[in-house]
């Protein structure tokens, strides 16, 4: 072999290694695809009722729910992006059609709360928009559903008087209200005079609740706190130094193009004894 | 021996040289300099003796983390925050660590895992969690039961930009967040620019009670 072969030869070997980088990481695509659906029976003088979820894309078997009395909210469905279509249909006799039918739809990270409100007589399924996200500082967050008939207006309030909800009529949601976070006695007074209600309320930073008011038993005010979504413990600030660099490009370029050089520096000195071997 | 010859021998042992050297270099790059980091999946094995178990007294905290699509089998460290409240990186380059202050993975809310992408010679625990992919299964044990966590989104993002409120905020349900670096390194901070995370939903157990 020729030394001018050679030192091409070492030349091909040198360049492959001085281009030849490790792999970086691909950037990945983000996007959730994703909200969550409940439903409620917050009518007071509506019997149960079997409810139906369809996915209007056909993409899901449709879902009943059987058997859902007053003042029932499920748990949170994580559903796909898209269009559903509840519906309501009496439990008895079985095999009633449904009655009542509204329209969701599901946007990304998006949360709803689908509810049969109003007296019978009145009955309309009503979609309430749901906000999840995490409350400012390290506060908890609350609102109120009001289902209850016999106290059609009422308000709720901490112990100290900071209020949480003021003149909320039966059948509408109030916004969120940010709290300090604790166990608190709320008082709920209806403004028709009736007496006021307390219930013991135990608000976790971070955490997002709904109050839920209802009619119950010989004139009383049933509530029943649910937790619409939660977190523990303290929040961490920023991200997380996860890589020393190791296989960082730049980090590889010195021994990749210390290789390659070495081998080039082998390849010059071959081509220089040669030479000095054709003067002889 | 002639000096010609001689000459076609020491020319000869030069190209040898550099080709070894050459290949020797490569070699150790792609090894991640060997035995001092060793691939994840080479590396499991048993907490080391007087270890303290990580989670809550009792033991309920999750134990080891196990992502097939990428090779992952992990024992998980119990990570704090440090002094200036950030979120620690697991000590040991080969293993993954749970914020153990935070959601235990399973309960409803924000479980978060992190693990390094690399260390200063080699890959390390997470290195190809960027690989994951919506539908990957992410399976972490706690106590006897295995909880499967089936992954929904991912992205990248710098850390000056972090989304505190999509990783850490409050959930309906129980998920799971799994963290590492990304991105250009940058030499002078000596850490990388971005965070990359995977986000992942609770699906079922697939062994014993929980």
């Amino acid at each position: 072999m020729n030394m001018r072969r050679l030192a091409t030869a070492a030349l091909a070997l040198a360049l492959p290694l001085a281009v030849a980088a490790p792999a970086h990481a691909r950037e990945a695509a983000g996007g959730d695809g994703k909200g969550y659906v409940r439903l409620a029976h917050l009518s007071p003088d509506t019997p149960e009722v079997d409810v139906h979820l369809k996915a209007l894309s056909g993409t899901m078997k449709e879902q009943v729910f059987r058997g859902v009395g007053y003042g029932v909210m499920s748990a949170y469905l994580a559903l796909p992006v898209g269009g559903y279509e509840v519906g309501m249909a009496p439990s008895k006799p079985p095999g009633s059609p449904v009655i009542l039918t509204t329209l969701v739809t599901v946007e990304p990270g998006g949360a709803y709360t689908v509810a049969g409100v109003g007296k019978y007589a009145d009955l309309g399924l009503r979609v309430l928009r749901d906000d999840l996200s995490m409350p400012p500082g390290d506060q908890a967050k609350v609102r109120v559903i009001q289902a209850s008939v016999q106290a059609p207006v009422l308000g709720v309030s901490l112990p100290d008087g900071q209020t949480i909800a003021d003149n909320v009529a039966f059948a509408t949601t109030t916004a969120y209200q940010t709290v300090r976070p604790g166990t608190f006695n709320l008082v709920i007074h209806p403004a028709n005079g009736r007496s006021d209600t307390g219930v013991q309320a135990d608000l976790a930073a971070g955490n997002v609740y709904s109050l839920l008011i209802l009619d119950g038993a010989a004139g009383a005010l049933k509530t029943e706190l649910r937790t619409d979504a939660t977190r523990d413990g303290v929040v961490p600030a920023g991200g997380v130094a996860t890589g020393a660099g190791g296989l960082a490009g730049s980090g590889a370029w010195p021994l990749y193009g210390g290789a390659a050089l070495l081998v080039l520096v082998a390849a010059g000195a071959a081509w220089g004894i040669r030479r000095r071997l054709k003067t002889l | 021996m002639n000096r010609r010859s001689r000459a076609r021998l020491a020319v000869a042992a030069l190209a040898a040289v550099a080709a070894l050297a050459a290949g020797g270099a490569a070699g150790l790059v792609r090894a991640g300099l060997a035995r001092q980091v060793p691939f994840v999946g080479w590396l499991a094995g048993p907490a080391r003796p007087g270890e303290l178990p990580v989670g809550a007294p009792g033991g309920t905290g999750p134990r080891r983390l196990r992502i097939a699509a990428i090779g992952v089998d992990s024992p998980l460290e119990a990570l704090h925050l440090d002094h200036t409240g950030a979120l620690q990186a697991p000590v040991e380059y080969a293993e993954a660590g749970w914020f153990a202050d935070g959601t235990v993975p399973g309960d409803a809310g924000p479980a978060v895992i992190a693990g390094h992408i690399d260390s200063r010679l080699g890959r390390a625990v997470f290195y190809e969690l960027s690989r994951l992919r919506a539908g990957d299964a992410v399976e972490v044990q706690r106590g006897d039961a295995w909880l499967r966590f089936v992954v929904t989104a991912t992205g990248r993002y710098a850390k000056t930009a972090f989304p505190t409120h999509a990783v850490y905020g409050p959930t309906p349900d129980a998920q799971l967040r799994l963290i590492t670096c990304g991105g250009t390194f940058d030499r002078a901070e000596g850490s990388y620019v971005d965070n990359f995370v995977v986000y992942a939903t609770l699906a079922r157990t697939t062994s014993g009670q929980g």
